[in-house]
């Protein structure tokens, strides 16, 4: 009796301390991830907002699937509020208060530059799904932040590439002759594309007529139009968000400023529905450069487990915003985003033993994918040190053209729907014919 | 190129048409100043809430914009009667400061109220005015219309102030707000009708702004900061300085794009500003004492 009793007891403590053993591991196996967009401020309408849902409809796939490797996903959501103090400091509080296990998001470069600083301080694991600023990663040798996305300089490049190798046949001018004015906003994103225009328009030997930078929340832009039409540009290349663009664009028709082409790059470029509202059907001929959206790419070409998510990310976009056009920045978090979660995470736990930021660094620079390995269509294959460590080398925007209903890949010819509408349509207010 | 060409006419025109959009408003701001000597730091986000206004009227109710313009206008002055007394009439025996951290504690209440009664899109009216074009120079009807306003308005506004009762008195109260109470004025009176006015003038700024400007809950930072700097230089308060100001800024930006980096033009327009603090604190058109 007294045996059955101690044995009885014996078992109820086993059981009490497997219990405990399993309530605390349960604790621990919770992978925390921090994510911050802009869900209010000027940047909050210029995309970020849409690049966290994107985030968000990803985040709530995996944790709808279950634990990855065992470990249950939590994600914790904080608002930037378009302020780069407050992205620093609400990273700060996440890592800190909250004990997340990594961050992930920044739409604004502004952001990026100071929050990654900050984060690899800190020791943390950094996965950048939208910002493009060269400057987040260049010559700063970061261990532990990576971006998945193309990088402004490609961006500006890109645009120039496209311009340049149809400038003898749809403008009839060599490149040499052909005029280029280049402008942006001046923060960190607009500065880095810019270079990459300068960079670019050098290579193929464009005539840069015009290089200007200006503040987003400029109230006025019409000495810049003014500037505009005294230095004839048959291209513009144009970095902005969306309230400077609408501006820009609205003093330029009122101003009778005329030109071939302009080509945007991403942000404000890249909520097409908001361009619509602000300039109606002046924006059908004008160009993009970003990267593809998902539901754009050729699913042919993709590795066979990327078009059901391609369609369950519209499908949950849908029923977010019904009726709404479907974003290309909700499909780019939400690629980059997948890359992470199936690929980084499973295999950091998997094969280095946990989710710390070591773990994490060193599956992310195992990643070795071929062109068609992430729902935007490019590869992935991460640096791992030098000039740009951290930043995914196989990353490559597009050039999409807007068209009446929606909008075609014009650039590179790979990828390409159809040739770009050089110069801009007859009957568009802007053009030159 | 010479240094006198037509696109500095065009830039000069610009800049007279831009001044005349930061002089409608200054002129509500050095209203509410020059009379209850508290300055509305807020006052933008009255424009934004008018300029949201109007989006409503016209886009979601259908409203002709002509229909639409008077109604966001006689809103805005309530908004501005509102702000008076249940914000600044409680502080008005208070120091300064006090009334200054109230209206920018408006400020951010009235932006973070607009994020989440209308959301974080950028809106507009997608009305597209024709360019007029002037021997090779464009003008923009939504400026010109604005400048209009500006004038009209600066005009309507000196009319009711010097031709009416209630304008005698308000600049009665304007030259000394103790002494009009001992000869029996009723200065809460007079108080809320300049609120109405300046929150009015406000919203008359919103109507001519929605034709130029998306509408988002952070479109005043745009004109805020600019604006007070105007009615500062102008010297607060002074509605013919505040104007004169907003000219001599708007073409220094103007003019300064022009020739050099367009940020230089702000630059230059902020250096004149801090200049002009040392050697006329007071205001452009204040008399040396």
């Amino acid at each position: 009796m007294r045996l059955g009793r101690r044995l009885a007891g014996l078992g109820l403590a086993v059981a009490a301390a497997f219990g405990i053993t399993f309530g605390a591991d349960a604790q621990e196996r919770k992978f925390k991830i921090g994510v911050i967009y802009d869900y209010s401020g000027p940047l909050a309408g210029g995309g970020s907002s849409l690049h966290g849902l994107g985030a968000k409809i990803m985040i709530d796939h995996f944790i709808s699937k279950g634990p990855v490797e065992g470990y249950t996903i939590e994600a914790i959501y904080a608002d930037a509020q378009s302020r780069p103090e407050v992205a620093i400091n609400e990273a700060v509080r996440l890592v800190e208060q909250e004990k997340v296990d990594m961050l992930l998001g920044f739409f604004s470069s502004a952001q990026c530059v100071p929050v990654a600083g900050r984060v690899e301080q800190l020791g943390k694991f950094m996965w950048i799904t939208t910002c493009i600023s060269t400057a987040v990663l260049e010559n700063r040798n970061y261990k532990f932040v990576f971006r998945p996305q193309a990088m402004g300089q490609h961006f500006g490049m890109t645009a120039t590439d496209m311009i340049a190798a149809y400038s003898k046949e749809k403008f009839g001018k060599e490149p040499k002759d052909l005029r280029v004015a280049i402008i942006h906003e001046d923060g960190a994103y607009g500065v880095d594309v810019a270079r990459g225009n300068e960079a670019g328009a050098k290579k193929h030997g464009l005539n840069v007529v015009l290089k200007e930078g200006y503040a987003a929340t400029a109230p006025d832009l019409s000495a810049l139009v003014t500037k505009l039409r005294r230095a004839r540009p048959d291209v513009i290349l144009h970095t902005g968000y969306n309230p400077d663009i609408s501006l820009f664009l609205r003093q330029a028709r009122e101003g009778g400023l005329k030109f071939g082409a302009l080509v945007g790059h991403g942000a404000g470029y890249g909520v097409p529905e908001k361009l619509r509202e602000a300039l109606g059907k002046d924006l059908v001929g004008f160009f993009n450069v970003d990267p593809i959206s998902i539901w754009e790419t050729n699913q042919a070409a993709l590795t066979p487990d990327l078009p059901p998510i391609v369609k369950m990310v519209g499908e949950a976009y849908d029923k977010a915003q019904p009726g709404n056009q479907r974003s290309p920045h909700v499909g780019m978090a939400a690629s980059n985003v997948y890359l992470f979660l199936q690929h980084v995470l499973p295999r950091a736990i998997k094969a280095h033993g946990g989710v710390n930021a070591e773990a994490l660094r060193k599956a992310a620079l195992e990643i070795d994918f071929p062109e068609g390995g992430t729902m935007l269509g490019f590869g992935v294959k991460f640096a791992g040190d030098g000039a740009m460590a951290g930043q995914n080398e196989r990353a490559a925007p597009v050039v999409i053209e807007y068209t009446a209903n929606g909008a075609d890949v014009v650039w590179p010819r790979s990828q390409a729907k159809r040739p770009p509408t050089l110069p801009l349509p007859a009957g568009n207010p802007y053009t030159t014919r | 190129m010479g240094f006198f060409d037509i696109f500095l006419v065009e830039a000069l025109v610009n800049g007279l048409l831009l001044g005349g959009v930061l002089a409608l408003l200054a002129l509500g701001l050095n209203l509410i100043f020059g009379v209850i000597d508290v300055a509305w730091i807020c006052y933008a986000e009255l424009v934004m809430f008018g300029m949201y206004a109007m989006y409503y009227f016209v886009i979601v109710f259908g409203l002709s914009y002509w229909v639409a313009a008077p109604m966001a206008i006689a809103l805005i002055g309530v908004m501005g009667v509102l702000l008076h007394v249940l914000v600044i009439a409680p502080l008005l025996g208070t120091a300064p400061i006090n009334q200054l951290l109230a209206t920018g504690g408006v400020l951010f209440f009235l932006q973070s109220l607009a994020t989440v009664a209308f959301g974080i899109d950028f809106r507009n009216l997608g009305i597209r005015l024709p360019t007029l074009e002037v021997a090779e120079v464009f003008v923009s009807y939504a400026r010109l219309l604005a400048f209009g306003a500006a004038l009209t308005g600066m005009l309507a506004l000196w009319l009711f102030l010097t031709r009416t009762y209630t304008g005698t008195a308000i600049r009665a109260i304007a030259q000394d707000r103790e002494i009009m109470a001992l000869m029996g004025v009723d200065t809460r009176r007079v108080y809320v009708i300049t609120s109405a006015v300046g929150g009015a003038l406000a919203g008359l700024a919103s109507c001519l702004l929605v034709l130029q400007y998306d509408v988002h809950p952070f479109v005043g930072l745009s004109f805020g900061p600019i604006t007070f700097m105007i009615c500062v230089m102008g010297g607060l308060g002074n509605m013919i300085g505040g104007f004169i100001a907003a000219f001599i800024f708007a073409e220094i930006i103007s003019i300064g794009g022009l020739y050099l980096d367009l940020e230089w033009g702000y630059v230059f327009a902020f250096v004149f500003f801090i200049a002009m603090m040392f050697v006329r604190p007071e205001g452009l058109l204040a008399r040396r004492s």
